[in-house]
């Protein structure tokens, strides 16, 4: 890194530890200016580390480290650098996030090997399917009315989930935990049976 | 067809709510003077747990005896600094020193027991009885510091919830045996290592197992702003 790169850096990060220490005593333009200017920083650190994060699913990250830097602005030490701080909270999210994904990932898949062992009529007889059907519609019962919404709109008619936030008016994350719900009800009613 | 909604765009309107609603906070203070805080007042109560069961008979032998004050100084260590180190924990990029800092004490406890066991082998013999009541007061003792102390800890950010809630049964109950110590008629080193030492790792252990629940991130009630 050249001199000038160096000088430009720490002042950026002197610069941050200044907005951030105003905002810990309420300044809201420097707050503003401060997570306006983290945003994009955050962004790049996620793409480096979880470059097969979709779009979507970077934003969302980039959303909970703000979130989560907002709720504990009053744990950071002002004589303390700001960007170890801020570094550790994002690095800390970001793994949290990947245990999410993988969570949702491995629902879906049984979700997926549900389907096809219950849907496919060359792989049951008649009966296997009437059985199997009433079984589907049992492990549905048990369902809240926002949890068969989500199943509805998510996985019958394979919307997405800001499309599906935008049919029902529901958000994302809301839809996010409803089908989470779902699944986890769907599968034990079924295993059981 | 309808449009979807850009996501840097619901980022933009995040930071604008945020920005808007802010409002000044105090620092924390420094994990070293929240943990000292923390335990003082659970040395408080348990001289005072120690008064209301009622002093060991021969509690003013054992003020003298250099071996009993070891023991139970690098016990008070082990517990103060588990402390501080599960604050240490909720404080992002904060020393690393202060998170190893129960290494030491907690060597020399065991060490000082170590060589109880040695020496109780030479002289007097190893006998081991059960004595879960060890495990009850304990618990008992430790747990309105390991109540007083997640509540301190709920204030910071949980990084790492199970090792630092681990950290918070560690200080809990090492300090609840401390004050155990000071009525309860147990010296033997090896009844010492398995019942109260014991104790203590298994509260510990138990604790962290329940770290993630008791340490949340925090939420926020408005969690996403839709643009």
């Amino acid at each position: 890194m050249t001199a000038t790169g160096r000088q430009r850096n720490s002042l950026g990060a002197a610069g941050l530890n200044e907005l951030m220490r105003r905002s810990q005593q309420g300044d809201a333009d420097a707050y503003r200016l401060l997570l306006t200017r983290m945003a994009p920083r955050l962004r790049r650190m996620i793409v480096l580390r979880a470059p097969w994060l979709g779009r979507e699913d970077v934003e969302d990250v980039v959303q909970d480290i703000l979130l989560s830097l907002h709720l504990s602005r009053h744990a950071w030490d002002p004589d303390r650098p700001f960007l170890p701080w801020i570094a550790t909270i994002a690095r800390s999210r970001l793994a949290d996030h990947a245990r999410r994904h993988a969570r949702r990932t491995a629902i879906n898949i049984a979700a997926s090997d549900l389907a096809e062992t219950f849907c496919d009529p060359t792989t049951n007889k008649d009966a296997e399917v009437v059985v199997n059907l009433m079984s589907m519609r049992k492990a549905m019962l048990d369902l809240s009315p926002a949890e068969k919404q989500a199943v509805d709109h998510l996985r019958l008619r394979e919307l997405s989930l800001h499309q599906a936030a935008q049919t029902t008016g529901s958000t994302v994350p809301a839809l996010k935990v409803a089908i989470h719900r779902a699944m986890r009800k769907m599968k034990s009613v079924l295993w059981k049976d | 067809m309808s449009t979807m909604p850009d996501p840097r765009a619901t980022t933009a309107a995040l930071i604008a709510r945020l920005a808007r609603d802010t409002q000044p906070v105090r620092p924390l203070s420094s994990p070293l003077r929240r943990g000292l805080l923390w335990g003082l007042a659970t040395l408080t109560f348990g001289a005072f747990m120690a008064w209301a069961v009622g002093l060991r008979p021969d509690m003013g032998q054992r003020l003298t005896d250099g071996h009993f004050l070891l023991e139970q100084g690098a016990a008070l260590a082990t517990g103060l600094s588990a402390a501080i180190a599960a604050l240490a924990l909720t404080i992002p990029a904060s020393a690393r020193a202060l998170r190893l800092l129960p290494v030491v004490p907690g060597a020399l406890w065991l060490g000082t027991l170590g060589w109880g066991c040695l020496r109780d082998a030479q002289t007097a013999g190893v006998q081991i009885t059960p004595d879960p009541a060890c495990f009850l007061y304990i618990a008992l003792i430790g747990s309105l510091p390991a109540a007083l102390l997640v509540s301190m800890l709920r204030k910071g950010v949980p990084l790492a919830p199970r090792l630092t809630i681990a950290f918070a049964g560690l200080a809990a109950a090492g300090l609840g045996n401390v004050a155990l110590r000071f009525f309860h008629m147990q010296d033997g080193a090896l009844m010492v290592l398995i019942w109260q030492v014991g104790s203590v790792g298994l509260l510990a252990w138990l604790f962290g197992l329940a770290g993630r629940s008791m340490l949340p991130w925090p939420v926020l009630s408005t969690r996403r702003t839709r643009s």
